[in-house]
């Protein structure tokens, strides 16, 4: 898969086109999830402010060959606003940390958005016509001088101007003690799961004022807390199966069929530390910041900080494949924890066939590795290198003090402010959507759109 | 990263020790452990408190006081201290070794155990006077640093100290957490904080009232902690106590007493959560608001 990389459309957010030598954007903007929809029609973006962006994909016209399927803007609505625990004295952030999208059954387009605390159904649908014609009210809404009306009509649907409205159905809240990190909609569409750092509640979508709890890590005394919930997700098929993962590295596969309340995991996939790469940093790195089912349902994807991993459902006892993502950061980890680089969560996904994952790092790039040619490239989301139209050249990272070729970038060198934690893949054809802090990149596969 | 302009060196040696007995491994550690109690206290002011920061941070910590007792060159014995209350300490901290008090703990019962949390204790104490001897200067770090520019506080453990007695006269629901790291800022308190009492981290912060309603409340855990405002002075370690109490902590409560996370609030909205972990309702919710009404009032009075 992994031939040259098309920019298809970037710099979507409305920003100058000067280079950017300090941060011209506000902290609002930062893009904090990107998700497709089950089609791949919709690109659904949230970030800090709390809003969210969706992006539609024009349908390819055969008039004009190079307009081959842009997204562009769809519908922009306020999901979060910032909230305040008078309790607590603590705010509650409106920055959207997931957007998931619920299959789609009728016209409309629904999809669950949540910030640290509460969960919001939306639904997206489209206006474009308008009845005309009523009998008491006049083209502009005025009452009629019912003296004026002789005979009757019946109002008639005209074709007007697309509107697309959105509208929360849902809101989902008064649930979570912690942050919410994850959501999840269930294979039987009815169901949906949220998971916090200490517990995963299930939800039905049409219910709002109750949800149960499925996993419950909080221990008794809180002072003996060593380990957290970071990402959960349902199985593609199996509604009754889950997966949670820790930030010890750990990851639980629970089946709802077995208890009430899941504790108890019904496989534990955990690959034993090698005691010889042993370091301060060891628990740090190992916590996994996210984990992907692939489609096939078969296999498991994670990240943690260095490396992602496949994992066969079938093997609890060491990850299938493992994948070095920066490893040149190996011996920079003191640095990076102080910074608090270490504590950063990159996200990760598989393509449509499962036989490439994907993954961001620093200095906007990000990576991907073909699973079955055991290639890997690296490529930049730069807006210099991302003139639409234009390919992507694959970037080197070479060690500190090592033979470094032209255009090679050396470990010293990398900006860990630009960092790309959140990106997407088409259901179905090579495009992926990368974050790079407030900007969303676009990005096909110029060679073959559909995948082999 | 590098700003520019600036001529990029050839890095030194960055590659992390895993060699035990090697002196740098020993800096090494040193600086893992005050660069996390750093940032623990740092991370509870921040924006976002973030769980799984803290529990990892915590988690470093821990680790790094235990791999200083694992360390064969780990020196037990301290140069004389700078000031007169860390005398004190190191010799309760001697004496515990010589007499394995009984500790909190509940898992460390044996007496070899006892004498190498004490060992423990004491490389934190070290590391802690080696952090306020060497807070100004930046020699130690350089063979790990590769990020030149990254701001770290350079002025160690005054900064944090001191802000972390700001946020302590925050809310009431910071107050169990300042309760247990207080004890921790106790220890570096000998060269900074003379001048304050510990009635002054105290007097404006009324738990008596608050401690009385948590427990009728039930929110208190099973522990049965619930200390009135005298008991809270009992959580911090004696500077001037009598030897055959002094070092009474383990080192599970000494490190209990540096990351607390129940100031993660399970109080707002965990009531349905307490009672019924399966199901919450509505009712349970209602009732909760309307103690949590309830207690807003109390604060405020």
């Amino acid at each position: 898969m992994l031939s040259p990389i098309q920019v298809l459309c970037s710099d979507i957010t409305t920003l100058s086109l000067e280079p950017e030598p300090f941060a011209s954007y506000t902290e609002a903007d930062i893009i904090s999830t990107v998700e497709f929809n089950h089609t791949g029609e919709l690109l659904a973006t949230g970030d800090k402010g709390g809003r969210v962006v969706i992006f539609q994909r024009e349908p390819e016209s055969k008039c004009e060959p190079f307009s081959q399927g842009e997204y562009n803007v769809y519908s922009t609505f306020q999901s979060h606003e910032p909230e305040f625990d008078y309790l607590k004295s603590l705010e509650i952030e409106e920055k959207i940390n997931k957007i998931r999208w619920l299959p789609q059954q009728n016209a409309a387009h629904f999809l669950l958005s949540t910030n640290d605390k509460t969960i919001k159904l939306w639904k997206v649908s489209e206006r474009d016509k308008r009845p005309e014609g009523y009998n008491l009210k006049d083209e502009e809404g005025r009452i009629k001088d019912l003296s004026t009306v002789t005979s009757l009509q019946v109002p008639v649907l005209m074709p007007m101007d697309l509107m697309v409205e959105v509208s929360p159905r849902r809101v989902f809240a008064n649930a979570h003690t912690y942050h919410v990190n994850s959501i999840s909609v269930n294979s039987d569409y009815q169901t949906y799961m949220s998971a916090d750092d200490l517990r995963i509640n299930l939800w039905h979508l049409d219910i709002t004022d109750r949800s149960f709890n499925i996993v419950d890590i909080k221990p008794a005394n809180m002072e003996d807390l060593t380990e957290v919930i970071t990402a959960a997700e349902f199985h593609p098929h199996h509604c009754n199966l889950f997966v949670y993962s820790s930030s010890k590295g750990t990851l639980r596969l629970c089946d709802m069929r077995e208890a009430a309340l899941c504790d108890k995991h019904s496989k534990l996939f955990e690959e034993p530390e090698d005691p010889s790469a042993r370091s301060f940093f060891s628990e740090i790195i190992s916590s996994v910041s996210d984990v992907k089912f692939s489609h096939s349902g078969r296999y498991l994807l994670t990240r943690d900080y260095l490396t992602a991993k496949v994992w066969d459902l079938n093997m609890e006892s060491k990850p299938l494949e493992t994948y070095q993502v920066h490893d040149y950061l190996r011996s920079k980890l003191c640095s990076l924890y102080e910074n608090d680089c270490i504590f950063d969560k990159f996200e990760c996904a598989w393509n449509g066939s499962d036989s490439v994952i994907m993954t961001g790092a620093y200095n906007n790039f990000f990576r991907m590795f073909d699973r079955n040619t055991k290639r890997d490239v690296t490529l930049e989301a730069s807006r210099e290198s991302s003139k639409p139209r234009a390919v992507l050249k694959p970037r080197r990272v070479c060690a500190a003090g090592g033979k470094r070729r032209k255009d090679d970038i050396s470990v010293d060198s990398l900006d860990f402010t630009k960092k790309i934690l959140h990106t997407a893949w088409h259901p179905t054809e090579n495009i992926i959507a990368i974050a790079a802090t407030n900007n969303l990149y676009i990005f096909q596969d110029k060679l073959n759109s559909e995948l082999h | 990263m590098i700003m520019k302009g600036q001529k990029r060196k050839h890095p030194p040696e960055e590659v992390e020790i895993s060699d035990r007995s090697s002196p740098m491994w020993e800096s090494q550690r040193q600086l893992v452990f005050s660069v996390s109690l750093n940032k623990y206290h740092h991370g509870q002011e921040l924006p976002e408190p973030s769980l799984r920061r803290s529990v990892l941070i915590a988690n470093t910590l821990r680790q790094v006081s235990l791999e200083a007792f694992a360390a064969p060159s780990v020196d037990i014995e301290v140069s004389p201290p700078p000031c007169s209350s860390s005398s004190a300490l190191h010799k309760s901290v001697v004496t515990a070794k010589q007499h394995p008090a009984e500790t909190f703990s509940n898992s460390h019962s044996a007496l070899d155990s006892d004498f190498s949390l004490s060992a423990a204790i004491s490389s934190i104490l070290t590391a802690l006077d080696s952090t306020i001897d060497s807070c100004s200067q930046a020699a130690p770090r350089t063979p790990l640093r590769s990020l030149e520019n990254l701001s770290a506080p350079s002025d160690g453990g005054v900064a944090w100290v001191k802000q972390g007695l700001r946020g302590y006269g925050g809310g009431w629901e910071q107050q169990e957490e300042g309760r247990e790291w207080e004890s921790s800022t106790e220890l570096m308190r000998c060269s900074y904080l003379s001048e304050l009492t510990v009635e002054d981290l105290f007097q404006d912060i009324d738990t008596s009232l608050l401690e009385r309603d948590m427990e009728v409340l039930g929110l208190i855990g099973s522990g049965g902690e619930c200390p009135t405002g005298d008991d809270l002075l009992r959580y911090l370690p004696p500077f001037s106590s009598s030897p055959s109490h002094p070092f009474s902590l383990s080192l599970n409560q000494n490190l209990k007493c540096l990351p607390s996370l129940s100031s993660f609030g399970p109080l707002s909205s965990s009531l349905p959560s307490l009672s019924s972990p399966h199901f919450s309702s509505q009712n349970h919710v209602r009732e909760g608001l309307d103690l949590e009404h309830l207690m807003e009032i109390l604060v405020e009075s």
